[in-house]
């Protein structure tokens, strides 16, 4: 931020700072503190007490919460020293909880969460270096976009674990119906995507459903496929860049909702609410989280056919940015080497094939995705979605410092006032760029 | 005339319980639907197929029956504690004008309107320094600390509202200080108190955002906190599940309710004060 | 507001309480302080010791970053905030917000309290009904009215269809229903509060006040506007400022019901702020713009409360 001082300390202002001071200040040396009460009592510091690790966990499916429970039950057993201790948290309010622990110095040791809201908290100094502790083994197994996006400062700040990408989901039925022929390239254009969507949209039925109540994220994570990068730079130095590579999957969407071929009504929906139109096949093609896989499995009515289609791929490739959900140590942790060793542990192929198994997720190491793909040669549908994890790619918004407030403030409603038809695709640029400039005003 | 009246009236209260009471319905419905029907276009009240297991995955997953002892014991003591605190000071504020009320009401209005996440990270530390946070004793305090001015409030319209002559009057008969407090206001105020408690029991019993910032061991968890993790990253939600538990959730809530609105009725008051 | 002309009236009222001596006005004091002093003390640690912090901060340049570094800025932060577009829109959304959801709920929640009040059947039942919205978490709440709101698989929209008035309305998608729509939820949400608080100030109104009045000959609305509104007067004050105050704060429900989409029609202040305090985690900035709406809105209640106090006054 900009923000130009003229601190001039008269003696009023000392006498403000004073108490502000020392209230802050209490939140600095609280950092070291909030790690000596953990919550086992372990009160006398004997030296042959074992380590305890609080590990604030995220996973949410049932599935994922055994998967998790059951990696940190084998390190605990090899490693009677370093004991884990799962905190399990909500996705919801996560940020909320997290910034306070920091500020207040009472952040857990291991914290799980995702690169582009984790990144914030690296750059303001909360998450310790991990560099020296990760093993080139590791660093080489992780794909470089997937590091790329972990990578602060070149510090490594976190240890990816689970990726989604963007996959097109079909209903075979209603693709055969309209003599379509199911692609099984490696991958497919988005001209295909709409030779198909064209060619299935008749009577009552459109082509495509795309569930983009928050436009910004699938935005940004298409849009390398264009060769819209959005951001040159990182910190607070970047600067946004809006050209014809950033807004021509916004003009795509517009012109496949102008010929129909797109439901109108799926824009302004969820993902996981347009799947239901998918279900009763008003929809032929959706676009999804990759996740939505292991939903649609259980949610699909019987006898639903369906079909993950290749990756798709535009005129600059079929690159997707990576937005991992990551494991970070504290930096004010007591033992970020234990933690670190952890972390190494809770990555090794067979630990991430297992959660990333359970959470219908992409691994984020190769080796992990080999395991899984050998373990799930049986079913079709993985293999394009573990396909799509070949083309992860570091993503420039992610290291941007303004980046949530514009996200929240200027892009999601210019990109649906644009998706309304209430705008063209001149005004959409205008808009994001003026946004961008007011907020670094 | 006196025959139109009745019937009208009892449209217009259908009208409402119809208003507030659907989405609870649907709710309800949404509860014993099976995930395949919830993910579908289908619209209905009823369920094709009732499904029960929503409600023993709620109760089996997520803690929610230690979450809702938790919450209880906190609505009840803070609600407790905000009524026998803010009476009296709600009393002062009501009868004795000049500085301290302006003041009293200044602050109460500022408390109210100052964003909540500009004041939680020194709250946060100053109950670290006194080992508070991750207690359901300092949660209480807390819950407590932010109804106290909307109970002031509240109680002080309800003391404006007595008449002073009748307090006046009690004094005037003889009767000390106290026992017009005890005598006239006090019953009078009934209805004003109990409306106050229910407040405070449901701002404490639905509050997230000090529960989740202070709160860091599950078994101290709240219900707002547990229910919320039904709601996934990616803007995944286990609807059945969620539903079901904000039923089984509000089954307190509701006890609590029918407890308390007798006491919202001041039929038999009135004929105290005549008296 | 109407009520902003309201002070422009002069009444040349005595002051309400007679003089008394001395003695007398310090024990009353006394008496006063000790009535307030447990509420104080609570208060003073928890809540006013945070809140100085909180507005001392709106005068620094504080960050939310680890060993922050910061100097005290004076009035650059509201200099900076006079000058932002997207703030004063939101600002300016949420006075809708809030007015309109506050009057909603004032005449629902005085409608239904009416009818509770009167000696209708089931009175129990119906009152227990009418609190449930009550003991519903304010995230359930969103939850469930975004699935009766959903254009394609929403029990409104197939209602509306069924008696052949359009079904494919997006109610919180469409730039003009989105705002209309929040505010249902909203006095959906605030009703059973305001109903309560209502109908416990009509129990308190002396049965021989309406009993006078019918012996006078006067009808229901007469009695209402006689008897009824002048004895509630107080409560209804209280409650709409409090109202006003609560819905003016409230973000998380309809963040979770639209975001603040479509297109922004419904960003609400407190979601602005809270972007650039823990988004942006420009706290001091942040803190500066916490301090316009504190400043703000107090004026307003501070307008509207001395208008109702004179009018009180002259009532009685």
């Amino acid at each position: 931020m900009q923000v130009h001082r003229h601190p001039r300390p008269t003696r009023r202002t000392a006498a403000v700072a004073g108490p502000l001071a020392a209230l802050l200040l209490l939140t600095a040396c609280g950092g070291g503190g909030g790690d000596e009460e953990p919550a086992a009592g372990d009160g006398a510091g004997d030296a042959a007490e074992p380590v305890t690790l609080e590990f604030q966990s995220l996973s949410d499916q049932p599935a994922a919460i055994e998967a998790t429970q059951a990696v940190v039950d084998s390190w605990n057993a090899e490693n009677p020293d370093v004991q884990v201790e799962i905190v399990p948290a909500g996705w919801d309010g996560i940020y909320d909880k997290l910034i306070t622990q920091f500020n207040g110095g009472a952040a857990p040791d291991v914290i799980h969460y995702e690169a582009a809201s984790i990144v914030p908290f690296a750059r303001d100094g909360y998450l310790a270096d991990l560099s020296e502790y990760m093993s080139d083994e590791r660093r080489a197994d992780i794909p470089e976009g997937v590091l790329e996006s972990v990578t602060v400062d070149d510090q490594v700040i976190a240890y990816p674990t689970e990726l989604q990408s963007y996959m097109v989901f079909a209903n075979r039925g209603l693709l055969e119906a309209a003599g379509v022929e199911v692609p099984s390239g490696e991958t497919m254009t988005w001209d295909e995507l709409r030779e198909i969507a064209t060619a299935t949209t008749a009577g009552g039925v459109a082509g495509l459903g795309w569930g983009l109540k928050s436009p910004t994220a699938a935005f940004m994570t298409l849009g390398p496929q264009f060769g819209g990068e959005y951001f040159d730079g990182s910190g607070a130095d970047a600067e946004l860049v809006v050209d014809e590579g950033e807004t021509a999957l916004p003009e795509l969407v517009a012109e496949m909702t102008a010929d129909g071929t797109l439901a109108p009504v799926t824009l302004s929906q969820t993902g996981s609410e347009v799947l239901a139109s998918f279900y009763a096949g008003q929809v032929a093609m959706t676009i999804q989280g990759s996740f939505q896989a292991a939903n649609i499995a259980t949610d699909a009515p019987e006898g639903f056919d369906w079909v993950v289609l290749p990756p798709l791929e535009g005129p600059e490739g079929a690159e997707q940015a990576a937005n991992p959900q990551t494991l970070s140590v504290n930096i004010d942790s007591e033992h970020p080497e234990e933690a670190a060793q952890f972390l190494e542990f809770f990555t090794e192929p067979e630990n991430l094939a297992s959660l990333n198994r359970a959470d219908a997720l992409i691994p984020a190491t190769t080796s992990a995705q080999e395991a899984l793909a050998t373990e799930l040669a049986e079913e079709p549908n993985w293999a394009p979605i573990l396909a799509s994890g070949q083309y992860f790619t570091g993503a420039p918004y992610l290291f941007v410092d303004a980046y949530a407030q514009w996200k929240d403030t200027v892009a999601t409603p210019a990109f649906q006032r644009f998706l309304a038809g209430e705008t063209d695709a001149a005004a959409l640029g205008e808009e994001l760029q003026a946004g961008w400039d007011e907020i670094n005003a | 005339m006196r025959t139109l009246v009745r019937p009208a009236q009892y449209t217009a209260l259908a009208l409402y319980i119809v208003f507030l009471g659907f989405p609870l319905l649907w709710l309800l419905s949404a509860s014993v639907k099976s995930s395949e029907e919830l993910n579908s276009l289908t619209v209905s009240l009823l369920p094709t197929e009732w499904r029960w297991d929503n409600y023993s995955q709620a109760l089996e997953r997520q803690g929610l029956v230690r979450s809702s002892a938790n919450s209880l014991v906190v609505a009840l003591v803070s609600t407790a504690l905000v009524v026998v605190i803010a009476l009296p000071g709600a009393y002062a504020l009501a009868r004795f004008r000049g500085a301290m009320r302006a003041l009293g009401t200044g602050w109460i209005l500022v408390s109210q309107v100052f964003p909540v996440i500009l004041v939680i990270l020194p709250l946060f530390l100053i109950l670290r320094t006194v080992e508070l946070t991750d207690s359901l004793v300092g949660l209480t305090l807390v819950h407590t600390t932010y109804t106290l001015p909307f109970a002031l409030w509240m109680l002080q319209g309800y003391v404006s509202a007595i008449p002073r002559d009748l307090e006046e009057a009690g004094s005037m008969d003889g009767a000390g200080r106290a026992s017009v407090l005890r005598q006239i206001v006090f019953p009078l105020l009934m209805p004003g108190i109990v409306a106050t408690a229910m407040f405070s029991f449901v701002s404490s019993w639905n509050e997230f955002f000090f529960a989740l910032v202070l709160l860091q061991s599950p078994e101290n968890y709240t219900l707002p906190i547990t229910l919320k993790m039904f709601i996934g990253g990616e803007g995944k939600v286990a609807l059945g599940p969620l539903a079901a538990g904000s039923i089984l959730a509000a089954v307190p809530s509701i006890v609590f309710f029918s407890i308390m609105q007798k006491r919202l009725t001041g039929g038999l008051l009135s004929g105290a004060v005549k008296g | 507001m109407s009520t902003a002309t309201a002070p422009a009236r002069t009444s040349a009222r005595p002051p309400g309480p007679p003089r008394r001596s001395g003695a007398a006005t310090r024990a009353r004091r006394r008496e006063a302080a000790a009535l307030v002093l447990p509420s104080l003390l609570p208060v003073l640690v928890l809540s006013v010791a945070p809140l100085v912090v909180g507005i001392a901060l709106a005068f620094t340049d504080a960050r939310l970053v680890r060993r922050p570094e910061y100097s005290v800025v004076g009035l650059e932060n509201f200099e900076r905030l006079l000058g932002n577009g997207f703030f004063w829109e939101s600002f300016r959304i949420g006075m809708v917000w809030a007015v309109s959801v506050t009057l909603l709920q004032l005449v629902a929640g005085m409608g239904l309290a009416l009818l509770l009040a009167a000696d209708l059947r089931l009175q129990g039942l119906t009152r227990v009904l009418a609190l449930i919205p009550w003991a519903m978490p304010p995230v359930v709440v969103a939850i469930m009215w975004r699935m009766i709101y959903s254009p394609n698989a929403g029990p409104l929209n197939a209602a509306l269809g069924s008696v052949g008035l359009p079904d494919d309305v997006n109610w919180l998608a469409d730039f003009s229903t989105a705002l209309p729509a929040v505010v249902v939820v909203g006095v959906w949400v605030g009703m059973p509060q305001t109903t309560v608080t209502l109908l416990a100030g009509l129990q308190q109104i002396p049965g021989e006040l309406h009993e006078a009045a019918s012996m006078d000959g006067a009808g229901a609305w007469r009695r209402f506007t006689a008897v009824t509104l002048p004895s509630l007067r107080p409560i209804v004050t209280s409650i709409t400022s409090l109202n006003f105050i609560w819905n003016f704060n409230s973000f998380s429900l309809v963040y979770v019901l639209t975001e603040g989409g479509p297109g922004g029609k419904t960003m609400l202040p407190m979601l602005f702020t809270y972007l650039e305090a823990f988004k942006n985690r420009n706290i001091g900035y942040a803190a500066a713009m916490g301090v316009v709406l504190v400043v703000v809105v107090v004026a307003l209640l501070t307008v509207y409360l001395w208008s109702q106090l004179r009018e009180e006054k002259g009532a009685r």
